[in-house]
């Protein structure tokens, strides 16, 4: 399917617009023009929108913003670095809130319930990524039943643009993001089925058990795109699994998460490297002894916009190892 | 009395049992590894052997595991003996370490020095821990003294001091809130072995071994204390140096083992009774009967928590809490008869 037979078909919005998002009902009279958004991914998919002047606040920040938009994101105000409390972003009267994780907007919400929001009639739009097959009720990173994968990203994004009046771009934007994937995939063809991985995030303290990635989040589609069995087997988004596990399940590849938070030591990507290649146990993975740890944005590690990223980045590091003959 | 010939044969079997428990804590994990690889690698380990094994699997059970092991068995004594010394100093059979706040203070400086940096690098984070209890012992200690001596203020000064101390350290923590956030808050609320290394264990080791000398060498004016400390001065025991003694012996201990697994509840309170109920009340017997008591049972405690959920590491806080909060309230059942 070309962009072209999609341009062809792209409609105008009819307001007053009712989607469900998250299983609630949220209503549009006219496209929002104060928009606050509660996460990385939500901003920079509101910037690969077009839609930068329409907003009037950022929070919860990993690491810097996607290639290209640095300029655009200066100019918009950044409420706080993690999470912004439920005042600041009232301050700013916006006419929607767009959230990435329900941990922040959400039934356990640290920045506010949704219908906090509501009840001042600013209607919430969360992620499809983190609702859809995930229960977030025990708090904490959550627990996905489902198996994610980009059409989730793809429903944001086209959710985004009906809201927002501007479902060109965003047919256009799924369309690359598509081609961008398929390319990927295509470079690596030749080594599917052969690998193994896990993901390390961070750790809470540095020899403790590693938060690493479970079967059915970002990672996990990132690794069955490119055909690589992970080595962690846990429904859990974020599971701590210990070394001794994940050393014993012997991985071909160690994908260890970059990212500017430095809220824990492990966070910092030198200190992993460091770690992997001085405790006793790790030291003798084949993957730390061989080299083959490869870096990866933590953005890319959660179900975002960058998550093609992460595919991107890790098959070409699976083609720079040789691992594709 | 105990008899010299059963009291070697309960000396025997209890270090039988201990290094039983140090086995199993090296044979179970998250993961299986057969027990002729166990016992492979500690003989290779120990007597340069040089069985041919998978290196993993020995670095498993000798790196992660054993030495897991030995600093649970370090801390079940460390945190025994502290509660044994503070029952007896304060003659309160509800004192110890987690209860009278100590353990909350050694948190509060051990996240102090690793997150806020406080004491610009002069500080370790043992040594944060340690000031930290010692600060938690005297607030604690100042606020008992202002409400009367009773059993209850002191208890009572220690839940003001324990939660003023948790609420510091998830403040200190959650500077930054987020998921994780709370995970790492429960490192240090609830205790967790997982991340311990042999160098954990060299100052697990001397801290535990340092406390048990300092207890034991003050045997016999722990014993003059059961009787208040008056009676101690009466007997000639120097009361205020070996308060002093034993206390930052407490507090030392405590803080170490904080520092390394974070904050482990209720082995210091029940430990001692149990003891008591085995060995007597004399200090002589109690304290090693306590420090052997204490090892396994926290090394049972941990293999308990590594096996009781498949694929879950429960933190260790947790299975001594539910052990021991039952005991705690048997322990209050009986008192409450015998009045």
């Amino acid at each position: 399917m070309s962009t072209f037979a999609f341009e062809a078909q792209a409609a105008e919005t009819t307001y007053p617009l009712t989607i469900t998002n998250c299983g609630r009902p949220i209503t549009f009279d006219k496209a929002p023009e104060r928009a606050v958004s509660i996460g990385q991914s939500s901003t920079e998919i509101m910037y690969l929108l077009g839609l930068q002047h329409r907003m009037v606040g950022t929070a919860v920040w990993l690491g810097p913003v996607i290639e290209g938009y640095e300029e655009a994101n200066a100019k918009v105000e950044r409420l706080a670095d993690n999470d912004p409390s439920f005042e600041s972003v009232v301050a700013k009267k916006p006419d929607i809130v767009t959230a990435q994780f329900q941990w922040h907007v959400g039934s356990e919400g640290i920045v506010a319930k949704p219908e906090q929001f509501e009840e001042l009639g600013i209607p919430v739009y969360t992620s499809p990524a983190d609702c859809v097959g995930k229960d977030n009720t025990g708090g904490g990173d959550g627990v996905r039943h489902a198996v994610f994968t980009m059409d989730l990203i793809y429903q944001e994004i086209a959710e985004l643009a009906q809201i927002f009046n501007v479902q060109e771009r965003g047919e256009a934007l799924v369309a690359e993001l598509k081609a961008r994937e398929d390319a990927a995939k295509q470079k690596i063809v030749s080594a599917n089925g052969k690998l193994s991985a896990v993901f390390w995030f961070s750790s809470a303290e540095l020899d403790i058990d590693p938060y690493v990635a479970g079967k059915n989040g970002a990672p996990g589609y990132i690794m069955r795109a490119l055909g690589i069995r992970n080595v962690i087997d846990s429904e859990e988004e974020w599971p701590t699994v210990g070394w001794e596990a994940i050393a014993r399940s012997e991985p071909t590849i160690i994908v260890a998460g970059k990212m500017e938070r430095r809220r824990f030591p492990a966070d910092d990507i030198a200190v992993k490297y460091q770690f992997l290649k001085s405790d006793p146990v790790t030291s003798l993975m084949p993957a730390v002894k061989e080299g083959r740890v490869v870096e990866m944005d933590a953005q890319a590690m959660n179900p975002t916009i960058r998550t093609i990223e992460g595919i991107e980045a890790l098959a070409e590091a699976i083609e720079k190892a040789g691992l594709t003959q | 009395m105990v008899g010299s010939l059963s009291r070697t044969g309960a000396t025997v079997l209890a270090l039988v049992l201990l290094f039983s428990a140090l086995w199993l804590g090296a044979a179970i994990g998250e993961t299986a590894i057969p027990m002729d690889v166990v016992a492979r690698t500690i003989a290779n380990r120990l007597w340069q052997a040089g069985y041919p094994l998978d290196p993993i699997n020995e670095g498993i059970v000798w790196n992660y595991r054993l030495s897991r092991a030995v600093v649970a068995a370090c801390c079940g004594s460390a945190l025994a003996l502290s509660g044994v010394v503070l029952q007896s100093l304060l003659r309160n059979p509800l004192a110890d370490p987690y209860i009278l706040g100590i353990s909350a203070g050694a948190s509060t400086g051990a996240v102090a020095v690793a997150i806020l940096g406080f004491g610009a690098g002069l500080l370790t984070l043992p040594l944060g821990a340690f000031l930290g209890a010692l600060l938690a012992f005297g607030l604690v200690s100042l606020l008992a003294m202002r409400a009367g001596r009773g059993h209850g203020a002191t208890i009572l000064a220690g839940v003001a001091g324990s939660q003023l101390f948790n609420a510091l350290t998830s403040f200190i923590v959650t500077k930054a809130a987020n998921a994780e956030q709370s995970r790492a808050i429960m490192f240090w609320l609830l205790g967790n072995l997982s991340g311990v290394r042999w160098p954990d264990v060299w100052l697990a080791l001397p801290a535990a071994v340092v406390g048990l000398l300092a207890c034991l060498w003050h045997a016999r004016a722990l014993d003059a204390f059961t009787f208040g400390s008056e009676s101690a001065a009466s007997l000639g025991i120097p009361v205020r140096r070996v308060c002093v003694v034993l206390i930052g012996a407490s507090a030392m201990m405590t803080a170490a083992m904080v520092s390394i697994v974070g904050s482990i509840g209720f082995v210091g309170l029940v430990i001692p009774h149990a003891a008591r109920m085995l060995v007597g009340v004399r200090h002589g017997l109690l304290l090693p009967a306590s420090a052997l008591t204490g090892a396994i049972f926290m090394v049972a405690a941990d293999v308990v928590s590594r096996v009781i959920i498949p694929g879950q590491v429960l933190p260790i806080g947790v299975v001594t809490a539910l052990v021991g909060a039952p005991a705690f309230a048997i322990i209050l059942g009986q008192r409450g008869a015998v009045r």
